[in-house]
């Protein structure tokens, strides 16, 4: 190792050091303070207070109805948004996969919700659903009366009030699932695609026998991405129902900030926000371990 | 399919995909009384537009400050964090010492931690550091634990791997010490990059709800996010200031957007986007 390789690594540290304080004193000490107080009944007020009650948050919250409930809301809607958004996502970016400019251009307006800030799109789109009223509605109910369909309450009646929040969801997100899947597509080998094309197969059959296959590690990653983020669903809920009608939209992540601020129960909102972190680490590692089964 | 009923629907469906965001715009010019009135001839009619929700909307939710809190919690996390992540990257990449890959495994671990998760005693971390209250330490309290993102050291430190190290070697028999091998050589070689981080952090940051929920409620560090959703909540409900908060809101981010398209650019040629 010469001189200068050596100098540099000596100044490693300080390289690192910023870097390092910042991660730790705003995650990983979050992290072990959470750890910590989930077995505690550690109180907001009063946090020093706190004393040891072993799994007792953990298991009252597994038997909370309240808490199943926000549990059962979240995984509803990533169970809604997750297999429409792929698949529609999918299809569009096989309809926008051509070379000319026009389509690019047309890529972009699929994108364009993806960077506007969730608060915004929310509020909008509780405009959007406003049910009609005395000749006047939201877009929704105008474009359905239009059609011939009656107008209705979507986010106060309590079937539609989720389904509502996750149709939302998936035009918002929609976009981002696309360009990774046109990444994706960019690596389909053009031979096989030849190859099938000369040996008769239709454009499905190209599809489902050349295109998903080689797509296969794509689609984890899009599935796993599209999972977590729909679990950490917040903004929506909260700004379009409040979680309502009568707790039917109400998701974990709110779950937790409202035990946390109204209930002033620490401990047990920590054991909840830890309950939370362990289904997204089981949901990474199930894509970790599906794709890399078809690596070996 | 033809080209050109392949065109037709595609625009047809784009059309339908921005009817939203179309509305909000126009919706925005509308006075109250016309926001939510579909029939024909309201929208063709001259009378009911109106440019006085902005000016609602500008001094209800104290916009002039709002926007200054923003634009300088974005910047301070964008910059901040472009400096701090590409550091610490930068030596997980070139430098060589004991317990390098242990750390960066700890690092690369704490990716899949989402805020959600963290917020809550967060918060408790910030109130130890002092770092609620007034102006300055609360809008520390606000950009601060957001800077370094283990996700961003990742990503570029694996772009340093990927560009050859002829250049910094060179550098160093010049003499240039290791800042010096960075900030000239290492850095401008990863341009592309650290656009894509930075570009991600101002999206992100700009549409922060909850952490700033949580830390910037008052008004001296009120973000417009925030005072977007006070608009909404707390009466009297002016549709048309609300309508014209959002469209203020998203000007920034249709401004990143010609940066944003370099980006979109980039994942067609498959240089991906993870």
């Amino acid at each position: 190792m010469t001189a200068w390789q050596r100098a540099r690594d000596r100044r490693a540290p300080l390289f690192l050091l910023p870097a390092l304080v910042l991660l730790g004193a705003f995650v990983v000490v979050p992290l072990l303070r959470a750890v910590a107080w989930s077995f505690t009944n550690a109180d907001l007020l009063a946090v020093s207070h706190a004393r040891f009650v072993g799994a007792e948050n953990y298991t009252s919250l597994l038997g909370d109805p309240r808490f199943r409930r926000a549990f059962g809301n979240t995984a509803v809607f990533a169970l809604l948004v997750v297999p429409i958004q792929t698949v529609v996502a999918f299809f569009l970016a096989l309809w926008v996969n051509r070379p000319e400019r026009a389509w690019r251009w047309l890529r972009t307006v699929f994108f364009i919700p993806v960077v506007i800030s969730m608060p915004v799109l929310a509020i909008l789109w509780t405009m959007l659903y406003q049910p009609a009223e005395a000749g006047h509605m939201g877009l929704v109910n105008a474009i359905l009366t239009a059609v011939g369909i009656a107008p209705r309450a979507w986010l106060s009646d309590p079937q539609l009030a989720l389904p509502a929040i996750a149709a939302m969801s998936v035009w918002q997100g929609l976009g981002l699932q696309m360009m990774v899947f046109l990444a994706g597509l960019q690596h389909v080998p053009r031979e096989l695609l030849e190859a099938a094309r000369i040996d008769g197969a239709g454009p499905w059959q190209r599809v489902w026998h050349v295109v998903l296959p080689s797509l296969r590690n794509t689609i984890i990653f899009v599935v796993t991405v599209t999972t977590i983020l729909a679990f950490r669903l917040f903004v929506q809920p909260y700004l379009m129902t409040h979680g309502g009608p009568d707790d039917h939209t109400r998701s974990v992540v709110q779950s937790i900030y409202e035990t946390t601020f109204l209930d002033q129960d620490l401990g047990r909102a920590c054991a909840a926000a830890l309950l939370f972190l362990l289904a997204v680490a089981v949901i990474t590692a199930l894509q970790r371990w599906l794709s890399r089964e078809q690596r070996a | 399919m033809k080209p050109l009923l392949r065109w037709l629907l595609s625009l047809a469906v784009a059309a339908l995909f921005l009817a939203p965001l179309l509305w909000m715009l126009l919706a925005s010019f509308r006075d109250e009384a016309h926001i939510f009135a579909f029939s024909r001839s309201t929208w063709l009619s001259p009378a009911g537009w109106t440019l006085h929700n902005y000016a609602d909307a500008w001094r209800r939710a104290a916009l002039g400050q709002a926007f200054l809190v923003s634009l300088a919690q974005v910047t301070v996390i964008a910059a901040g964090g472009l400096l701090l992540n590409a550091m610490a990257a930068y030596a997980f990449a070139r430098c060589a010492f004991r317990g390098r890959d242990l750390l960066f495994a700890v690092v690369v671990g704490l990716i899949i931690l989402p805020v959600e998760v963290l917020a809550v005693p967060m918060f408790f971390t910030v109130r130890d550091l002092g770092l609620l209250g007034e102006p300055w330490r609360a809008f520390g309290g606000l950009t601060l634990p957001f800077v370094v993102k283990a996700f961003n050291i990742y990503f570029l430190r694996q772009h340093f791997l990927a560009v050859p190290t002829a250049l910094e070697e060179a550098a160093a028999l010049e003499g240039a010490g290791i800042w010096r091998q960075f900030w000239h050589v290492g850095l401008p070689s990863i341009r592309p990059a650290l656009a894509t981080v930075a570009v991600l952090d101002l999206l992100t940051h700009w549409g922060d709800f909850l952490w700033p929920l949580l830390v910037g409620t008052r008004e001296s560090t009120r973000t417009v996010q925030i005072g977007l959703a006070n608009l909404f909540t707390q009466p009297p409900i002016q549709w048309g200031a609300i309508l014209a908060c959002s469209v203020l809101a998203t000007l920034p981010v249709i401004a990143l957007f010609r940066v944003l398209q370099r980006f979109i650019v980039v994942t067609d040629t498959g240089a991906g986007i993870k």
